[in-house]
């Protein structure tokens, strides 16, 4: 049976059928046009005829002309010719089914099994009657024949284009059930299913390409959700037990007005503490989802690093450490001042905290912005997993952080199109590189 | 104070105009924000503090209508965790500051009481006087008593805060937002550094403190008290 739900076949057969129509529409017309211009031609050669058979007339007179229609009788030829007088008796030559008497041009049909005639006649000189003919079927067969011959070559195509869009359509079909299978098993949850390539780099592949790259990122991104899923889990599930404990163990002692009240007041400490993961979590959750991207505007980066640099020179002071800044002057950018005020003071109190020694504040054209310090640093293997939510260094374990920070700076650099990276500086210690993509720059 | 508190959630609601209501104020609490805008453009109010989600009306168009119809009462504007980044629009709508919940009770406090004490149509002024201390805004210098106080161009900013804003608690949050821009709570203890480098200078010349730490809450300027020794 024929599948018109297919595509290609459907295509196919649809055409097959225009086509086929407008031939036999087209033939009509052929054959109507053909026809008038050979009963046309027909008609010259009847007077060409007549007038070779009226010179033949004026040179020998009725005899010769009956001679002529005689002959041209005997030879049952393609012309009739009937003489006859003018009240319609025949003299020469035989026509049947003539009238009596023919002027002009006239289609004869006979009636029976004989074919129509075309025929010309005319009153000669002396009051004979002059009649030619000649059989008109032959002129419609050829005008028949002329019409034809391009419609059934155009079904002839129109079925082979039937066949080919069957096949394609086979193919087509069987391509697409190789696409449909594998997103059937991506719906089932198999998220590292991939749509069949080719190899033929067509459309298809091309497709099936760029699907897959989706599908990758897809992948990558269910797999960060659920390691951060659990990274929460884990991470808010110890201090929320300790703050029970602590909770449990204050609940059953006496009441003590002012135990109770540093108890409360601990766990009010540790509650906020909580929070501030939370909303951590969350602004790094927004600055990935891209939210505030409306919000940018261009900015001079110079000032805004000096600013928080200078909000954290008194800290780092008291601390016995030093902040070095060098800056280069009046460089724009287009982005979040909140978010990038938030990165910078992250990369400050990472480096008061865990870092050692003069912190170096370098910000280069290009927008680069570079803090180092002569620290430990982070060992090159761990690099990477220091930019994941909570990752925190066995050695930094006992000091005061969610673990969330250079998360947020590295969500706020691909928010502004740009890299987080971390490296070591000149003295062995920790050096992270914001670069900032330069687009934008001054032209707002 | 007559405080319009606009809050859907029962719980926050209650807790708030409990709260506002023993701090003195006498708190209108619409729980939509139809009845929210409705008693906002009614009604005389000293401070309106609204959720920015609500149903109905939300806590923006409400801002936005007041202002429309020439309101100036100081509005506070709660919003939900980890939203700081669209503060912009709400002070873009008329908001004249925003907390993030959850919050702690003293910050919304200390927050109201600024808001209610900001002059309405400010004259401009060029100097700020507390106690012996004066500031003068046009030559941007400090003197206390007779002595010249030098200070960076962030002490400036610090104090300039605090003695617009003298006797009220100030914290942290509202120091990070109002002087630095930091709409984020760093771990370095950036403002109590300043803070106490900003006394030092104060009381150099070995006059009584100025400054008072209020625990758990923040700080107060206030021109000293001769009488007393504690706070």
């Amino acid at each position: 049976m024929i599948r018109l739900r297919s595509f290609a076949p459907r295509v196919a057969f649809t055409i097959a059928v225009v086509v086929l129509v407008c031939s036999i529409l087209g033939a009509g017309w052929g054959w109507f046009r053909a026809q008038a211009a050979l009963r046309q031609q027909l008609d010259l050669v009847l007077a060409a005829e007549g007038e070779g058979l009226l010179r033949d007339y004026e040179a020998y007179g009725l005899r010769g002309l009956s001679e002529a229609a005689e002959v041209h009788t005997r030879r049952r030829g393609p012309l009739l010719v009937l003489v006859q007088t003018p009240d319609g008796r025949p003299i020469a030559g035989r026509l049947p089914g003539a009238p009596r008497v023919l002027r002009g041009y006239a289609t004869l049909r006979e009636s029976g099994d004989a074919p129509p005639l075309r025929a010309l006649g005319a009153i000669l000189p002396g009051g004979v009657n002059l009649v030619l003919a000649t059989d008109l079927s032959s002129v419609d067969r050829a005008a028949y024949a002329l019409a034809w011959t391009p419609p059934v070559a155009a079904g002839l195509a129109a079925l082979v284009a039937l066949g080919l869009g069957f096949i394609l359509g086979h193919g087509l079909e069987r391509r697409l059930a190789g696409i449909s299978d594998a997103a059937r098993a991506v719906m089932g949850g198999d998220l590292t299913r991939r749509l069949p390539e080719s190899g033929r780099g067509d459309e298809f592949d091309r497709l099936a390409i760029t699907i897959n790259a989706m599908l990758a990122r897809i992948e990558t991104l269910v797999a960060e959700v659920r390691q951060v899923t659990d990274d929460v889990a884990h991470d808010l599930r110890s201090p929320l037990s300790h703050l029970r404990q602590r909770l449990e163990a204050a609940l059953a002692r006496a009441r003590e007005p002012e135990a109770d009240a540093a108890v409360l007041e601990a766990a009010l400490e540790e509650l906020d503490g909580i929070l501030a993961t939370f909303a951590a979590l969350l602004r790094i959750a927004r600055t990935e989802a891209g939210a505030g991207r409306e919000g940018f505007a261009p900015l001079d980066l110079s000032s805004l690093v000096a600013a928080v640099i200078e909000a954290y020179a008194p800290a780092a002071e008291e601390a016995g450490r030093r902040i070095e800044p060098e800056l280069a002057p009046g460089l724009q950018v287009t982005g979040s001042a909140p978010l990038l005020r938030q990165a910078l003071a992250n990369l400050l109190d990472n480096a008061l905290v865990h870092g050692a020694g003069t912190i170096r504040v370098a910000l280069r054209p290009g927008a680069e912005l570079e803090v180092s310090d002569a620290g430990q640093g982070i060992p090159p293997e761990e690099r990477e997993k220091a930019l994941r939510r909570f990752y925190r260094l066995d050695r930094s374990r006992g000091t005061p952080g969610t673990g969330l920070g250079l998360s947020l700076v590295s969500a706020v650099a691909r928010m502004h199109g740009g890299r987080l990276t971390l490296g070591e500086a000149p003295g062995g210690g920790l050096s992270v590189r914001l670069r900032l993509p330069q687009g934008g720059t001054g032209k707002f | 104070m007559r405080v319009l508190l606009i809050e859907d959630d029962p719980a926050t609601a209650d807790y708030l105009a409990k709260g506002l209501g023993e701090e003195g104020h006498v708190v209108d609490l619409a729980r939509n924000g139809k009845d929210g805008l409705f008693l906002a453009l009614n009604e005389s109010f000293d401070v309106i503090v609204t959720d920015r989600m609500l149903p109905g009306p939300d806590g923006l168009t409400i801002l936005r209508a007041i202002r429309a119809s020439g309101i100036a009462t100081p509005v506070l504007v709660l919003t939900a965790l980890g939203e700081v980044d669209r503060k912009v629009e709400g002070l873009e709508a008329g908001a004249d500051d925003y907390l993030a919940k959850p919050f702690a009770f003293a910050e919304l406090r200390a927050r109201i009481r600024a808001l209610a004490r900001r002059p309405a149509a400010q004259a401009e002024q060029h100097a700020l006087v507390v106690g012996d201390l004066r500031m003068d805004l046009l030559r941007r210098v400090v003197a206390r008593g007779g002595r010249a106080v030098e200070l960076l161009p962030t002490e400036f900013r610090l104090l300039e805060y605090m003695m617009r804003h003298p006797g009220e608690v100030l914290t942290r949050t509202m120091l990070l937002e109002k002087v630095w821009d930091f709409s984020f709570d760093p771990t370095t203890n950036v403002v109590d550094v300043h803070v106490s480098r900003l006394r030092r200078k104060l009381e150099a010349g070995g006059e009584p403190p100025m400054i008072r730490t209020v625990r758990g809450a923040g700080y107060v300027l206030a021109a000293p008290e001769p009488a007393r020794t504690e706070a």
